[in-house]
């Protein structure tokens, strides 16, 4: 299997921690994250997969657990110049493109704040060409740094993210719903950059999402979360297949395809979380039913899962 | 079947700063009794202006309606007052909008805003509006309406809130219900309920529906017939078997490819190139040609008429014209064409065994 560039290892990100109103985000999560891949994290709105996002980036002081990056700590104490280094490798690609880009800020001064950060440029002249060379590689032209983000459509103002996000030349991006504000035509552009870029430059991402079939598209494995929890965890073409975790098939069953026939008959099942029937003291937890394949389940239901799939096969 | 709305050659422009905006460059189209007519297309084609125009709900100061007309019910919609079109708003043309945390007012109990519509137009009490309004809830599934109808907007959840809205929009059993991109802002699961719902509820009332989506997933799940537009008009318009199976413009043959299917696996996702006609200038001849691979020389010339593919199917495009070309749709699109009876395409029904 390929290196590891990213382990995460029991995440917990809880907010107004020991309060009544104790919210647990992200609630003990592991996975990892392979050099040049794609992975693809999902759920509803709520059930913490931004916030996922966002811890491993260190944008939240995370709760508990590790966040190991290239075999380095993310989280934890680091001196300014430290964070410096560990913040050129990770960058973000957020949802909104209209909140995401300051307004009063040419597309220039935009894009070269990183490199300004990091000093990565010694001329201004150098300055200009590096930001010209990156709104090509995006797909934009040179004309376009001197305006501001006002006057650019949304899937333009993904672009100037993206282009902003590779400034500084990172090995891993974490795109959170760089798609969702975008028009189905558009969509389809901005995917198709980024799988590009990844092919250059041996990009990784880790590519959060609710609309599940472009994640299936874009993704080498795919992730599934509810309420804080990670479900289920196997490769793309795996998940959709043959889904394990109720959660996962009721979400699967939920995507409307663009096919009447298809939708005149499809039955969408439903997700009761009381159905496990979990004793107390049973250990929930990670388990690889197949190669590759985790669910979150118990002991017991893991050999009734072991059991089906390997009767299928 | 009863047509219960007429839109005839509708042409809408806005008065900007920069100049006129050619917004609805001639929409033709009926909703019949009972229907769902999906409108679809990219931001800027003019779709939810088209409903807007629909519901007299934009800005008469920048707006104009240049030519064509509305007919519900014998009435012109386009030369009613503002008097006489509050009668009909709300009353027989209701509207569900995208965004569920800012169509509520936030100042309200819910309880208040869906008796509002039934006080207003309907001979019924206080207690009698209430008593309404708790079935109405109950309707469109909430739990315990009887205590939530004293809440606010904040104390529901999106999924929550679009039910409220929907059964504002259901208060006085409209006969047209216009849906502006309803589950948009909402989660697969959450859409999922909302569009059964809202079938279920079309079944028990007989209401015809608009919606207007950019989810093409969404219109096979909803949709009698289709109505795509680009650039101010209709380029093509079928039945939901029509539209999926056997499109025949070039915009609809980009919209079906370009959104990714379950089990296909192709290297690189189809993207229709360039950007949406600017509407200040409108192109003179087919808005799309610009970025379209099978456009013809005439394309840029002169807009397409409206070509009759079958009894209830229409496009707009010259590929259509007896003398035009024969094109090979995209393999995807042919893919689609072999399962519809009646393409050029169509390889039978196979025998399994």
């Amino acid at each position: 299997m390929a290196e590891k560039l990213l382990e995460i290892k029991n995440l917990k990100q809880y907010f107004n921690q020991g309060k009544a109103n104790e919210v647990r985000a992200v609630d003990d999560i592991s996975f990892d994250i392979y050099r040049g891949e794609t992975l693809g994290l999902v759920g509803e709105s709520g059930c913490g997969k931004s916030t996922t996002g966002r811890s491993i980036i260190r944008l939240y002081d995370a709760t508990a657990g590790e966040v190991k990056f290239n075999g380095v700590s993310v989280h934890g104490k680091k001196s300014k110049s430290d964070l410096k280094i560990f913040n050129r490798k990770m960058q973000m690609i957020f949802q909104d493109p209209y909140a995401s880009l300051n307004p009063r800020m040419k597309v220039l001064d935009i894009i070269a704040e990183g490199l300004d950060i990091h000093g990565l440029t010694k001329s201004s002249k150098e300055r200009k060409d590096r930001v010209h060379e990156l709104l090509e590689t995006v797909g934009l032209n040179k004309e376009h740094a001197n305006r501001y983000p006002h006057e650019f459509s949304g899937g333009q103002r993904q672009r100037l993210g993206i282009a902003r996000a590779l400034a500084v030349e990172p090995e891993f991006i974490i795109a959170d719903e760089p798609i969702s504000a975008l028009d189905v035509s558009i969509q389809a552009q901005v995917v198709n950059l980024l799988k590009e870029l990844q092919e250059e430059k041996g990009l990784t991402y880790l590519f959060i999402a609710h609309d599940l079939s472009m994640v299936k598209y874009i993704s080498d494995r795919i992730g599934v979360m509810y309420f804080g929890k990670l479900v289920e965890l196997a490769p793309a073409e795996e998940l959709y297949n043959n889904p394990l975790h109720p959660y996962t098939q009721s979400l699967l069953s939920a995507i409307p395809l663009p096919d009447p026939n298809y939708e005149r008959t499809r039955v969408r099942k439903s997700y009761d979380p009381t159905s496990h029937n979990y004793e107390d003291g049973e250990e929930i937890a990670m388990r690889e039913v197949t190669p590759g394949h985790f669910v979150f389940c118990s002991a017991r239901e893991f050999e009734s899962l072991k059991l089906t799939s390997a009767a299928r096969v | 079947m009863e047509k219960i709305l007429e839109v005839k050659d509708l042409q809408l422009s806005f008065h900007t700063f920069a100049g006129e905006v050619k917004a609805i460059r001639g929409v033709n189209f009926d909703l019949l009794k009972g229907e769902t007519l999906a409108i679809v297309g990219e931001s800027g084609s003019g779709k939810s202006v088209t409903t807007k125009a629909i519901m007299r709900l934009l800005p008469e100061s920048s707006s104009e309606f240049k030519s064509g007309e509305i007919l519900f019910n014998g009435k012109d919609l386009t030369k009613l007052t503002d008097k006489e079109m509050q009668k009909i708003r709300g009353k027989d043309i209701s509207m569900i909008f995208q965004d569920p945390m800012t169509s509520l007012n936030p100042t309200m109990t819910i309880g208040r805003q869906i008796t509002e519509p039934l006080l207003k137009h309907q001979k019924v009490g206080k207690t009698e509006a209430k008593k309404i309004a708790v079935d109405l809830l109950r309707m469109v599934g909430m739990p315990k309406p009887e205590l939530r109808i004293k809440q606010y907007p904040h104390q529901f959840s999106g999924g929550q809130r679009q039910r409220i809205v929907i059964a504002i929009a259901l208060a006085c059993n409209p006969q047209i219900l216009i849906a502006d991109e309803p589950t948009t802002a909402l989660d697969v699961t959450i859409q999922a309920q909302i569009l059964e719902l809202m079938k279920d509820l079309q079944k028990k009332i007989d209401t015809s529906i608009i919606f207007i989506t950019h989810d093409l997933g969404v219109v096979a799940n909803v949709a009698d017939r289709v109505a795509v537009m680009y650039g101010g008009r209709i380029v093509e318009m079928g039945t939901v078997d029509e539209i999926f199976y056997n499109p025949q413009h070039p915009y609809t043959w980009g919209l079906l490819s370009s959104m990714p299917s379950l089990d296909t696996a192709e290297e690189k996702l189809y993207a229709i190139p360039g950007t949406p006609p600017d509407l200040l200038d409108p192109p003179k001849g087919d808005a799309f040609a610009l970025r379209s691979e099978y456009a013809l020389a005439i394309d840029m010339e002169q807009a397409p008429p409206v070509f009759q593919v079958s009894d209830t199917h229409f496009a707009s495009t010259w590929l259509l014209h007896p003398d035009a070309p024969k094109v090979e749709p995209p393999l995807s699109i042919i893919e689609r064409m072999k399962k519809f009876p009646g393409s050029r395409y169509y390889e039978g029904v196979r025998t399994n065994g």
